[in-house]
């Protein structure tokens, strides 16, 4: 694919700073509509790259999320410093949740961040070490085959 | 479907001296300054008034009916906003307000409040038999429809298909009316008086209807005065109203117009009451997120505490909220439909939309995909050189609209005066 056929932009985000919270996955959203990307299309990168972003909000110290558009796939990446995930298999279960109480108390917390990222992405890839961070990287197919 | 968008808002060339006011106020971003005049991108316009309430000239002007256009019909019938009643100080009560209405030339007035506890009745009943999607957005405020419609096309389906009040009285009224009168339907006008800037918008081309079932849209500024003058006229007869009031208004219909007054009568659901064009948008982007699943109900009206704070009324609109809250207070919890009668409506599709809410073409940097790409990836390095002042000089509300003009095509980089200066 030539390069200059893919759209990439970076995106930092700040652990705790829960006053920006979407900020990241609304400008995504933004860039996918005006680069004619199907609804449906928009609507699964918005939902994954929100709860991806508040996972970083929520969890970790500081990360990085990246943004690839092809024609043929959107491909973000998440890349955070923070306490990682002890049990992704665990985290990967609906309902399964590491949130305070006073995250709960806030309505985050239900356990359906890493599930609705996995539902809505085409390829999903995760990778944890606790203590250091974790790495998260999706795709959307723009032709909605899924693989 | 390639027909020209119909707008309410016009510009008046004339007295528009090409400040910066609407540029910055417009919440879509849809007005230019081109040689030294506003202009609208008709693609981007939702009719939200936000440039009327904006312009210190005058200059933006919303399209309504006027009073004289009602002589085309031989019976004239109004259905006046529940946000009329707010509009006259004092002890002014409602039902004065309505005859105050017959006196300066209507035929016959009909109260919308009772038409919105059966919209109410409606929505619960909806909200019953669809567990899904959630949450619903309401459907009475024109410009949130257009809005979803352009910028949040995948909410189209969630909005809540129960016609908004004025149309569903207008609709009972043509059905009943020219049987009662013994009239062609094309005789009878039903004309809606609104403090909204959209109305028109909704009548002229409607978004849910093949057709609206109101004849036109006349603003609560226009009438204000002929009703003032009626009421003034006429105390004695107020006096005499007070005691013998006709009509009987519903308790969870006279607070519609406030932000929240859609959503107060719901018993068995939750709802989420925003106003305010930003707040609205701000929140439909968090739905589109996949957030606020855990509300059954989402009420929008894009004036800032709901319709009563409508462009075109009169009165300021925390007086008029305060009258409305008395007015609610009075009335209290007084229903004055059947639900029965609600529900056989609703069950016989009466209340619902003709068809679905679709989305308006959106509007990408290119029809082809490569193309829309490579533009994206100029106007990030357009956006770079420019100083992000977000000064409008240029004719673009801000630098990243100018980049965004840029690769549309429609602006050169020369337009702003920071790039200029700093070249040798």
């Amino acid at each position: 694919m030539p390069a200059e056929d893919v759209f990439s932009q970076e995106f930092p985000v700040k652990g705790g700073d829960f006053s920006k919270a979407g900020a990241v996955a609304c400008r995504i959203k933004d860039l996918l509509k005006d680069m004619g990307l199907d609804t449906k299309i928009i609507r699964r990168a918005a939902i994954a790259s929100y709860e991806a972003e508040m996972n970083v909000i929520m969890y970790a110290w500081e990360g990085r999320m990246s943004l690839a558009v092809s024609p043929e796939e959107v491909q973000i990446i998440v890349d955070d410093q923070g306490p990682g995930i002890a049990d992704i298999e665990k985290a990967l279960t609906e309902g399964y949740s590491t949130a305070t109480p006073e995250m709960r108390e806030l309505g985050f917390g239900a356990g359906m961040g890493l599930p609705n990222i996995k539902r809505n992405s085409d390829v999903f890839h995760i990778d944890s070490q606790t203590g250091r961070g974790t790495h998260l990287e999706i795709i959307i197919r723009t032709n909605g085959h899924r693989t | 479907m390639k027909e020209k968008a119909y707008h309410s808002i016009h510009i008046t060339r004339d007295k528009c001296i090409g400040c910066v006011h609407c540029l910055t106020a417009c919440p879509t971003k849809a007005i230019r300054i081109k040689d030294g005049k506003a202009l609208i991108i008709d693609e981007l316009c939702i009719d939200c008034g936000e440039c009327l309430r904006a312009c210190p000239y005058d200059a933006v002007h919303s399209h309504t009916t006027s009073f004289a256009a009602l002589d085309a019909f031989e019976y004239k019938v109004a259905i006046p906003s529940t946000v009329l009643y707010g509009q006259f100080g004092g002890t002014t009560l409602p039902t004065e307000i309505l005859a105050a209405l017959r006196r300066i030339g209507f035929d016959e007035v009909y109260d919308l409040s009772s038409i919105c506890e059966l919209n109410n009745a409606a929505t619960e009943e909806y909200l019953n038999d669809h567990p899904r999607p959630r949450p619903f957005i309401t459907s009475t405020c024109p410009v949130v429809v257009r809005l979803i419609q352009r910028r949040y096309p995948a909410l189209c389906g969630q909005i809540l298909p129960i016609e908004p009040p004025r149309e569903i009285a207008a609709k009972i009224l043509r059905t009943i009316l020219p049987k009662a009168l013994n009239l062609a339907p094309e005789k009878i006008g039903i004309i809606h008086l609104t403090p909204c800037s959209a109305k028109m918008v909704s009548i002229d081309s409607p978004a849910t209807l093949h057709k609206s079932y109101i004849d036109g849209a006349i603003s609560i500024r226009d009438i204000y005065p002929q009703i003032f003058n009626a009421l003034r006229k006429s105390e004695e007869d107020a006096l005499m109203r007070h005691l013998f009031p006709e009509t009987q208004f519903s308790g969870i219909g006279m607070g519609w117009s406030l932000a929240g007054g859609e959503t107060r009568g719901l018993k068995h659901h939750r709802a989420v009451a925003v106003s305010g064009v930003r707040d609205t948008m701000r929140v439909l982007d968090q739905v589109e997120a996949g957030l606020l699943q855990d509300i059954d109900l989402l009420e929008c009206t894009v004036c800032p505490d709901g319709c009563v704070g409508g462009p075109l009324e009169v009165e300021n609109r925390f007086l008029a909220k305060s009258r409305i809250l008395q007015l609610v207070d009075a009335v209290g919890e007084r229903a004055v439909v059947d639900p029965k009668d609600a529900s056989r409506l609703y069950h016989r599709n009466f209340l619902s939309f003709d068809h679905p809410v679709v989305p308006v073409d959106s509007h990408p940097l290119d029809a082809d995909p490569a193309r829309a790409i490579r533009k994206a990836q100029r106007r990030e390095k357009i956006f770079a050189k420019l100083p992000r002042k977000d000064c409008g000089a240029c004719g673009a509300p801000d630098c990243w609209t100018l980049a965004d003009d840029i690769v549309r095509g429609q602006a050169h980089i020369e337009d702003c005066p920071f790039v200029n200066k700093e070249k040798p």
